[in-house]
C-alpha cells in the first residue's frame, strides 16, 4: 500500500500512465494486422469465386473474417479493427474498377453486418461463442448467420441502388447479397473461430491412430466431394448430393466442432470453385440461379451439422465431466446395474478400499466378489424391490476382499444409463470415525459406572427403604394372622403396601440398570424438565447424605429437545455431583444446589446447576472441559470432558462460570427440536 | 413407685420414609407395643410426652432436617433420657461408632428381621425400666432425706461413715443417748431396717444410678 508521503508520487504516475498509455495495446495492433491481411486475402478469394458478370460473389469471405475478428475481441477495440479493415477494403476493391463511392458504401454495409452479427451474438451469450455448446451455436446461427446478413443486405442493396451500380433490381441485389453472406458467415466464421485458438502443440496430443483416422477422413471427404461436385454431370442423381454427408457425420462424431467446420469449409470451397469453373452439378442454369442453388445446398447442410456437432460435444462433455467426477471422487464409487446387481464401473478409490482390481470387479456382482454388506442389505433391497428412492448416509458394514470389515456410510441414486436403471453408489469409509465414537461411548459408559459407583451408598439406602418396609410388613401380617381373630382388612392393606414397595424397589433398580447399560446414542424427543426431575430424584438421597439442600426451578414451558435420555441424565448427574463435591468444605447449613431449566427464546433450552461451594479457580476455567484436566485431588479429569463430548453430540454448548457471590454455575444449552415443535 | 410402673411403655418410631414407618409401626403394634410414629426429628421433639415418659425411640439416621444422631444428642441431655435404637437403610462405620458411643442400645440396618427388632426393643425397654426404677428410687430417697432434721442428717452422715455412737457423740458434742435417739429417728425416716441397708441407701442417694 502506498504510504501517505508517496501518494502524490503515485498520483503523478497514474496521470503519466493515462497520458502515455497507447490508445490500443500491442494485442490489438496484432489483431488489426491480421484483420487487414485477412480482409484483403478474403476479398481476393471472394473475387475469384464471383460468377461473372454478376457483381456479387457467391461466397464473400471478408465480412466473415471481420465478423470472426469482432467475435474474438473486446468491443472496446472494434473501432480499431474496422479502421484496419478499411485500407484492405480500398486496396482490394479499387483494383476491380468499382467507383470509389460504391467502394466506401460497401465497406459501410460490410462493417454493419459484422457489427450487427457480433454485437447481437455477444448480447445473447455471456461468454465467447463455443461450437461445442448447442445454445451458443444456435445464437451464432441466428444473430451472426441470419440477422447480420439480413439487416445489412438492406443497407447494401440500398447503396447499390443509390450509386446506380449494376443491373439488378433492389430485391435481386438484396437476395444475392443475403445468401452469399449467410453462407460465408455460417461456413467461414466458425472455421476461423474454432481454429483460431489452435496451437501447434495440440497436434502432439493427438494419438497416431486418431491422426491416421483424420487423414483417411480428409482424403475420403475430398474424394467424395470432388466426385460429386466436380466430376458429376449437370443433372446428377440426387443421391450423389448425400455422398459427403457420411464424412461430415464422421467428423462430427469422431473429431468435434473444429474438424466439422473445416470439413464444411472444404465442401463449400469445392462446390463453389467447381461451379465457377463450369464443373459439377451447379452449372445448368444462369449464373445467378446456379449461385443460389449452391448457397441453398450448403446452408441447408451446414446448419444442422453444426448443431449436431455442438449437441454431441455437449453431451460428451457432460459424460466426461461425470466420468471425471466418478474417477477422481475422493470416495469409493461404483455403478451397479439394477437388473442383476452387476458392477458396471468402479473408481480408483473403490479399488483401493476393497482391494479388488477394476477389471476383476466389472461384470460381476458384489455377492460374486464376496464383498457383501454384512449389515443393512439396502442396496440388495434397491436391486430386488425396484425401489427408486435415493439412499442417503446409510450406515452399514462392508467386507473388503482381504476380509476386513469396514464401516461405511452409503448413499445411492437410481440413474438411467443407456435406458438401463443403474445405481450410482457412493460410500464413505467411516471406520475411523466409528472407532472414535465407540471409544467415546466406552468412556462415557465407564464414567457413568463411576458416577453410579459414587452414588452406591445412596442407592443402597434407597433400595433398602422399600425392602425394609416389605419385610416388616410381612412380619406384621404374620403376627396378625397368628391372633385368634385375624384383622383380614388390615392384612389386605399390608399386602397392598408390600406390592407398592416392591414396585418402588424394582423401579429404582431399573433406573440404575438403564444408567449403567452400555448403549449407542438414541435420539428421541425429550422434555428437559422430565429429565432433570428424574435426575434430581435420583440424586436426592445423595444430597441428603451430603447434607446438601437440593432445589429445582423449572421453566413453565420447556421446548422439546432431541436427545439421548441416558446420556443427558449422565451429564446432569455429573454436574450435580461436581457441585456437591465443590461444597464439601462449605458449612452444612450453606450447602445449596439449584438445578434450573430455562428457555432462551424459541431456539435453545438451558439447564444449569448452581452450587454454593468453593468456586472454580479462574485460571482453570478455560481448560475445565478438557480431558485429563481436573480441579479435584483424586479426579481422573474425564467427567467433564465426557460431559462436553455428550453435549457436543447433541449440538449444544456447555459453559462454566463463577457466581458473583459464592460458588459456580455450570450450564449447557440444547437446540429446541424443530421437527417436534412444528409437528 | 407402684403407680409409675403401671404406665405402659411407648415405642417411638421416627423415620421420614412413610411406608417403612408404617410397616414398622404395624409390626410393633402386632407384637403388642404401644407405638407412636413421627416423620421427622422435629415432629418428635414437638410432641408432648408429659403424660408418659416411659419407652424407647426407634430412630432413622438420615432424615431431612435434624438427623437421628442430632436427636440422640438432644435426648441425652434430658433428665430421664429414653433409650435409642437406630434403624438405618445404610449404616457406615463412623456413624455406627458415633451412635454406639453416645449410648445407643443397638444399631440396626433395614431390612430388619423381626426377632432382631423385637429383641432390641425389649432390651431398650428393659433398660428404660431399670433407669426409670433407679430414678424413682433416688427421688424417693431424696424425699425421705429431706424429712431429716439438720442434727439427724449429721448423725446419718457419720453413721454411714462407720462411726460408733460414742465417737459420733464426741464429734457432735452431744450425749450418747441423744445420738441413739437421732439414729433411731434416721432409721425410721429413711425406712431402713438395718445399718447395712442404711449404708446402701446412702450410696444410692449419693451416686444416683444403679
Amino acid at each position: 500500500m502506498p504510504h501517505e508521503a508517496t501518494d502524490s508520487f503515485w498520483q503523478s504516475r497514474r496521470l503519466e500512465k493515462a497520458i502515455f498509455t497507447p490508445v490500443v495495446e500491442a494485442g490489438a495492433i496484432r489483431a488489426a494486422v491480421l484483420v487487414f491481411a485477412g480482409y484483403y486475402l478474403g476479398a481476393r478469394v471472394g473475387f475469384a469465386l464471383t460468377f461473372q458478370p454478376h457483381p456479387i460473389s457467391v461466397f464473400w469471405p471478408p465480412n466473415s473474417i471481420l465478423l470472426a475478428a469482432l467475435l474474438l475481441t473486446s468491443p472496446r477495440i472494434w473501432w480499431f479493427l474496422l479502421l484496419a479493415a478499411f485500407p484492405a477494403h480500398l486496396i482490394a476493391e479499387l483494383q476491380s474498377q468499382v467507383p470509389p463511392t460504391m467502394v466506401v458504401c460497401w465497406f459501410i454495409s460490410n462493417c454493419s453486418e459484422a457489427v450487427i452479427g457480433a454485437g447481437l451474438t455477444r448480447y445473447l451469450l455471456t461468454g465467447p461463442v463455443r461450437f461445442d455448446n448447442l445454445r451458443s451455436v444456435a445464437a451464432f446461427c441466428l444473430c451472426a448467420g441470419f440477422l447480420g446478413p439480413f439487416l445489412s443486405s438492406f443497407i447494401d442493396a440500398g447503396f447499390v441502388a443509390l450509386n446506380g451500380w449494376g443491373q439488378g433490381s433492389y430485391v435481386e441485389n438484396w437476395r444475392a447479397r443475403f445468401f452469399s453472406n449467410v453462407l460465408s458467415s455460417l461456413t467461414l466464421a466458425p472455421a476461423i473461430l474454432t481454429w483460431f485458438n489452435f496451437r501447434p502443440t495440440q497436434w502432439k496430443r493427438i494419438s497416431s491412430g486418431h491422426a491416421l483416422e483424420g487423414s483417411v477422413l480428409f482424403l475420403g471427404l475430398v474424394i467424395a466431394s470432388t466426385v460429386v461436385l466436380y466430376n458429376a454431370r449437370t443433372n446428377p442423381d440426387p443421391v450423389l448430393f448425400y455422398a459427403p454427408l457420411p464424412f461430415l457425420l464422421w467428423a462430427v462424431f469422431r473429431f468435434g466442432a473444429r474438424a466439422t467446420s473445416a470439413a464444411i469449409l472444404i465442401i463449400t470451397f469445392l462446390a463453389i470453385w467447381s461451379s465457377a469453373h463450369g464443373h459439377g452439378p451447379f452449372t445448368s442454369q444462369s449464373a445467378e440461379i446456379n449461385a443460389r442453388s449452391i448457397q441453398m445446398f450448403l446452408i441447408v447442410m451446414t446448419v444442422p451439422i453444426m448443431l449436431l456437432a455442438a449437441g454431441i460435444q455437449e453431451r460428451r462433455k457432460a459424460e466426461e465431466r461425470f466420468a471425471e467426477a466418478f474417477r477422481s471422487s475422493p470416495d469409493p464409487m461404483s455403478i451397479i446395474r439394477r437388473r442383476d446387481g452387476i458392477l458396471i464401473d468402479v473408481n480408483d478409490h473403490w479399488v483401493n478400499t476393497f482391494g479388488c482390481e477394476r477389471k476383476d470387479a466389472i461384470g460381476r456382482s458384489l455377492l460374486d466378489l464376496n464383498l457383501c454388506l454384512s449389515k443393512g442389505g439396502h442396496v440388495r433391497q434397491m436391486i430386488d424391490r425396484r425401489q427408486s428412492e435415493p439412499i442417503r448416509d446409510l450406515d452399514c458394514e462392508l467386507r473388503t476382499s482381504a476380509g476386513e470389515v469396514r464401516h461405511v456410510s452409503l448413499s445411492a441414486d437410481v440413474v438411467e444409463m443407456g435406458n438401463e436403471p443403474c445405481l450410482v453408489v457412493i460410500i464413505r469409509d467411516i471406520t475411523d470415525r466409528k472407532r472414535a465414537e465407540e471409544m467415546t461411548r466406552d468412556l462415557a459408559h465407564a464414567s457413568r459406572l463411576a458416577t453410579v459407583g459414587e452414588l452406591s451408598a445412596s442407592i443402597a439406602h434407597e433400595i433398602n427403604q422399600p425392602l425394609g418396609a416389605i419385610l416388616s410388613n410381612a412380619d406384621a401380617a404374620e403376627l396378625l394372622l397368628e391372633s385368634e381373630s385375624p384383622p383380614l382388612e388390615e392384612v389386605r392393606k399390608i399386602l397392598g403396601d408390600i406390592r407398592n414397595d416392591d414396585l418402588r424397589a424394582s423401579d429404582i433398580i431399573r433406573h440404575i440398570r438403564l444408567l449403567t447399560r452400555k448403549q449407542v446414542m438414541q435420539m428421541e424427543p425429550l422434555d428437559v424438565n422430565e429429565i432433570s426431575g428424574d435426575v434430581v430424584r435420583l440424586m436426592e438421597p445423595e444430597a441428603r447424605r451430603r447434607n446438601v439442600s437440593l432445589r429445582t426451578k423449572f421453566t413453565a414451558a420447556p421446548g422439546t429437545i432431541l436427545g439421548d435420555r441416558v446420556h443427558l441424565q449422565q451429564v446432569l448427574m455429573n454436574l450435580i455431583l461436581n457441585g456437591m463435591e465443590a461444597m464439601t468444605d462449605t458449612p452444612e447449613s450453606e450447602r445449596n444446589l439449584l438445578v434450573r431449566t430455562a428457555t432462551n427464546g424459541q431456539r435453545t433450552v438451558e439447564i444449569s446447576v448452581t452450587d454454593s461451594g468453593r468456586g472454580i479457580p479462574p485460571e482453570k476455567l478455560p481448560r475445565l472441559f478438557e480431558s485429563f484436566y481436573t480441579t479435584k485431588e483424586n479426579g481422573m479429569g474425564l467427567g467433564l470432558a465426557i460431559v462436553r463430548s455428550i453435549i457436543d453430540s447433541h449440538r449444544g454448548q456447555i459453559f462454566a462460570e463463577n457466581n458473583s457471590d459464592i460458588g459456580a454455575t455450570l450450564r449447557f444449552d440444547l437446540p429446541v427440536s424443530d421437527e417436534v415443535t412444528s409437528s | 413407685m407402684a403407680s409409675s410402673v403401671s404406665e405402659k411403655p411407648i415405642v417411638h418410631v421416627v423415620d421420614d420414609d412413610d411406608s417403612l414407618r408404617k410397616a414398622v409401626t404395624r409390626l410393633l403394634r402386632a407384637a403388642g407395643y404401644d407405638v407412636r410414629a413421627y416423620a421427622s426429628a422435629g415432629e418428635f421433639a414437638l410432641a408432648s410426652r408429659e403424660n408418659n415418659k416411659r419407652g424407647c425411640v426407634l430412630l432413622d439416621v438420615r432424615m431431612p432436617g435434624p438427623s437421628g444422631l442430632d436427636l440422640q444428642e438432644a435426648l441425652a441431655r434430658e433428665e430421664e433420657p429414653l433409650p435409642v435404637i437406630f434403624l438405618t437403610a445404610h449404616g457406615d462405620v463412623p456413624t455406627t461408632v458415633r451412635a454406639m458411643k453416645a449410648g445407643a442400645v443397638d444399631f440396626l440396618t433395614k431390612p430388619i428381621k423381626r426377632e432382631m427388632l423385637l429383641s432390641a426393643v425389649r432390651t431398650a425397654l428393659a433398660r428404660d425400666l431399670r433407669l426409670h426404677t433407679s430414678h424413682e428410687q433416688r427421688r424417693d430417697l431424696r424425699m425421705r432425706f429431706t424429712k431429716l432434721t439438720q442434727r439427724e442428717r449429721n448423725v446419718f452422715e457419720l453413721v454411714v461413715a462407720g462411726r460408733l455412737n460414742k465417737q459420733i457423740a464426741a464429734e457432735l458434742g452431744m450425749a450418747e443417748r441423744t445420738v441413739k435417739a437421732h439414729r433411731a429417728q434416721v432409721m425410721a425416716k429413711m425406712q431402713a431396717t438395718s445399718l447395712a441397708e442404711l449404708v446402701h441407701l446412702a450410696d444410692k442417694m449419693q451416686y444416683g444410678i444403679v
